[in-house]
């Protein structure tokens, strides 16, 4: 019942509604755009040591993709340095010698990508591509010739090295939008509800206090969800991103990050009683941290030592840290548990402490 | 009569400075409208939370209806209805979707205890698709009351029910009480409101933490030491400026284009020297007529002898 | 003298006539209850009065200026104190004052001189530094009126002023109003509890936009046969 009316408040404030649904759209396309008319056409550099067969279509298959546009075929490592500098490329890749052979007898490959990462965004994008690229090379190759081939790629990163991991925009914006629609809107509508004095008269009912809360959380948990789901869409079919792991895993992972979200959003509203309160605290208190902390916008590594450790804290980072391993490197359960073991235990420890706030009679 | 609720020597500070409730006790007997009259910051709120189990005392015993609301606080919360000051509904929510909604919260339906709100369901449900927002505010009293018997709580508490309330809608909602009285149901009700009190059938008189006194109204009015007048001055500000030099024992307040005066000296030679007085004084002035006491010159009286008390023994 | 006069005050929101043809007068120094339940028009007509609002037709003179042409003059004339809202509690005695003593250009040295002035006639001036919320309801009650008059206004709306005020607080809080109407401050009263009106040397009853009664309480009650303001309200609203 509870569920049932937050979702009239839900469609009552049209205004909300909007937004919600909205911004993660409008995200990505400002966020995909802006970066894909970048990427179109990227110049790029190849430095093929093997020269034989396989390597001379895996540049066709690089070049006909649409996103690279090869501009020099340098001898050597010191020849793609140039280029970086005088032609401005993108990325270089390098292919080593006997890449046939390896491909045949050792079933397996190794390639090296050299990145430009002074532009974060650009450069992880770009590297995602040349992933999707290779994967479908190597889908073609295996299906042609029945093996199983892994491939190895190894990113080597230029002018921002402490930038190791593989960044996208993508995990960043559905950490935003979650914590958004989630920890926001879940601490509103707690604080709403203690503002109109309408919490007590729930209190005093028999109702238990953990179905108040979660008929409250539950319907934001329900619409992020959606948000969520419209920002994979768009990003796998307007923008072409690769998600490697498993969707419904996936998915879990986002539910889990979800809850860790409403119930700092709980634990937010357990500590304001107002609304606007409320709102404050989120945005300087969650919303803030995530945008700075989680790693999203600025490096981590490349902080002081205090907000390293802060970061922490906040769920995003670790959120982050699982999405990307999922979406980019194709983990699975056994690959990340320990985030998801931490995103849970924050949840749970956010939740009990917010029902102990709840009940003032303790 | 067996008592619906029963409180012995409850206390409680808040952030261990401020008391709020300073060894409070006294019972409320079964099918009785009971009010709780006390300034703003007397204690009501506090005692009110307490006794609806959102918050807990520091020390003390509260039952109600032989259940103790600290350790059997899960079923008094089923036999408890409360209203609370402020509108405490959902402003965006229908009329009836707020009913609805309270309903299932105590696992029942409007239908079942249709027969306890129909009086006051016919006055609201002309508007019953209206946001419960866009009512009056007569109007949203009324849906607070529905919402809040519509599980046939055996105690109502009713948390300053007509503070802001225009003195018709006041007058219709202490009818509404009567009748839900006669259902059996124990109202206890706050108010701030002194000339309220006499409406209620026992009443405690509370202040900073404590309780002044209990009793029916009437009897407050009896007990009341002092000699009430009234008299009608020609220049009720000429006549504030002398009286500070009255030289008898009274209470004297300006009331429109009258003054009250309580006297606490005997009547019979105190009512000549006063008018020997105001001659004296030049002032001009009708008739001296003796009045009964409202509660709150009750009030007030109980809490001046008090602090003379007080001050006598420190 | 007269420091309200209005005359056929209307206000119209489109079709709806909130305020209809109301005409009364208030003398200076007199205590006058304006009552009437909610949406009775009182609002509006409390607005136009204070220059906040401009009347559709009809005239209202206000401390001797036309609301119509002189609402600046008007605002720095009356003084307004509701229980409600009333003073900052995360500011001192003395802050509050001086912040609306500020608001109203009183100059600085003469405002200092007026806040001692007023705190001693409260007995307060020794708690000039402690911060509001610190000091009991019934002094905030009487601390907040003094500060509604600091600029010396000749009006002053109260709205609701001693609601649920402790009583002795509250009779000491009228005694203070009618010490201040004595020196021929008017003070226009607008409140829901009608034993506040009691107080009023002339009350005067809105319903449906139009002044349906006016007069001293002895007279109202008279008329309607009843012993209490109170009987009065709800008898003429029933009838």
């Amino acid at each position: 019942m509870i569920l049932r009316k937050e979702f009239i408040h839900i469609f009552r404030d049209k205004i909300t509604l909007f937004l919600v649904l909205a911004m993660p759209i409008a995200l990505v396309l400002l966020f995909g755009f802006t970066i894909s008319s970048d990427i179109r056409n990227a110049k790029i550099s190849v430095l093929d040591q093997a020269n034989d067969s396989q390597s001379k279509k895996l540049i066709e298959k690089i070049t006909a993709s649409g996103y690279f546009q090869v501009v020099s075929y340098p001898n050597n490592e010191v020849e793609i340095d140039d280029d970086f500098k005088s032609k401005n490329i993108k990325l270089a890749i390098i292919i080593p010698a006997r890449f046939e052979e390896s491909l045949s007898n050792e079933h397996e490959a190794s390639l090296q990508v050299i990145n430009d990462v002074s532009d974060l965004n650009v450069a992880s994008v770009l590297n995602n591509y040349v992933r999707a690229v290779v994967h479908s090379f190597t889908e073609e190759y295996n299906s042609k010739t029945g093996e199983t081939t892994p491939f190895d790629i190894t990113t080597k990163m230029l002018y921002n090295p402490e930038m190791n991991s593989v960044y996208m925009f993508v995990p960043g914006i559905i950490t935003l939008i979650m914590i958004l629609v989630t920890a926001l809107l879940t601490s509103i509508t707690l604080a709403r509800e203690k503002e109109t004095g309408t919490m007590r008269m729930l209190l005093i009912t028999p109702v238990k206090k953990i179905h108040i809360v979660l008929g409250k959380v539950i319907p934001y948990m329900i619409i992020s969800f959606i948000s969520t789901i419209i920002i994979l869409v768009l990003s796998v079919f307007v923008f072409k991103m690769p998600i490697n792991g498993s969707i419904p895993f996936l998915l879990f992972l986002c539910i889990i990050f979800m809850l860790t979200a409403a119930s700092f959003g709980m634990l937010i509203s357990s500590i304001s009683s107002t609304q606007l309160d409320a709102m404050m605290i989120t945005m300087m208190g969650l919303f803030l941290p995530t945008v700075l902390l989680s790693g999203f916008l600025f490096p981590l590594n490349s902080m002081p030592m205090v907000f390293q450790v802060l970061a922490n804290v906040f769920p995003a980072k670790w959120f982050i840290l699982a999405i990307k391993d999922v979406m980019i490197k194709g983990a699975g359960f056994f690959d990340i548990w320990k985030y998801l073991l931490i995103l849970f235990a924050m949840a749970v420890v956010f939740i009990s402490f917010s029902l102990m706030r709840l009940d003032k009679r303790n | 009569m067996t008592n619906a609720i029963t409180i012995e020597h409850v206390n409680k500070v808040y952030d261990g400075k401020v008391t709020a409730l300073k060894d409070v006790s006294f019972n409320v007997e079964e099918g009785e409208v009971f009010g709780l009259v006390g300034p703003d910051g007397a204690g009501k709120s506090t005692l009110f939370n307490i006794l609806t189990t959102l918050l807990l005392p520091d020390s003390g015993k509260i039952s109600l209806l032989g259940m103790d609301v600290i350790n059997e606080y899960k079923s008094v919360r089923q036999i408890i209805g409360y209203l609370p000051g402020v509108f405490s509904l959902y402003p965006d929510l229908s009329v009836e979707e707020n009913l609805q909604f309270f309903a299932v919260m105590y696992k029942s339906s409007i239908e079942e205890n249709m027969e306890l709100i129909r009086p006051i369901w016919k006055q609201i449900s002309p508007f019953s698709d209206r946001k419960a927002g866009k009512l009056s505010g007569g109007m949203k009293q009324k849906l607070a009351l529905c919402c809040a018997l519509i599980h046939c709580p055996k105690i109502l508490f009713l948390d300053e029910p007509t503070t802001g309330v225009d003195p018709v809608s006041r007058k219709e909602f202490w009818d509404i009480l009567k009748s839900i009285r006669t259902q059996g149901i124990t109202v206890v009700v706050s108010t701030p409101y002194m000339d309220e009190a006499t409406r209620c059938d026992r009443i405690a008189m509370i202040q900073e933490g404590q309780i002044l006194g209990i009793n029916t109204p009437s009897a407050f009015i009896r007990d009341f030491q002092g000699k009430l007048y009234t008299f009608r001055s020609e220049n009720i500000f000429s006549l504030l400026n002398i009286m500070e030099q009255c030289p008898l024992r009274c209470n004297y307040y300006p009331y429109g284009e009258h003054c009250h005066i309580a006297f606490y000296d005997d009547v019979a030679t105190a009512l000549p020297q006063f008018e020997q007085f105001l001659q004296e004084q030049g002032q001009s002035h009708g008739e001296i007529i003796a009045i009964d006491p409202s509660v709150e010159d009750c009030f007030i009286e109980i809490v001046q002898m008090r602090n003379a008390l007080n001050q006598t023994q420190p | 003298m007269n420091s309200i006069e209005v005359h056929d005050l209307t206000k119209q929101f489109g079709a709806f006539t909130a305020v209809n043809h109301i005409s009364f007068e208030v003398r200076e120094g007199e205590i006058f209850g304006f009552l009437g339940a909610n949406g009775a028009g009182k609002t509006t007509a409390i607005k136009m009065m204070s220059g906040l609002l401009q009347p559709t037709s009809g005239t209202a003179i206000i401390a001797g200026y036309d609301v119509r042409t002189q609402s600046k003059l008007i605002k720095r004339n009356i003084g307004y104190m509701s229980q409600r809202f009333s003073l900052y509690n995360d500011l001192t005695v003395f802050e509050n004052m001086q912040l609306f003593g500020t608001i109203y250009k009183i100059p600085r040295k003469e405002l200092k001189e007026r806040i001692h002035t007023s705190l001693k006639e409260l007995d307060m001036d020794q708690h000039a530094n402690t911060l509001v919320e610190a000091i009991p309801l019934g002094w905030k009650q009487k601390l907040a009126f003094a500060t509604a008059i600091l600029h010396r206004p000749k009006i002053v709306f109260l709205d609701e002023p001693t609601s649920g005020v402790d009583p002795i607080v509250r009779r000491e809080f009228w005694k203070l109003i009618y010490d201040t109407a004595s020196t021929g401050v008017t003070i226009l009263v607008t409140t829901h509890y009608m034993d506040e009106a009691e107080y009023c040397n002339r009350i005067s009853i809105m319903a449906e936009g139009e002044l349906k009664l006016i007069g001293t309480p002895d007279e109202l009650k008279k008329k309607m046969a009843a012993t209490t303001i109170n009987d009065v309200f709800v008898k003429f609203v029933r009838r």
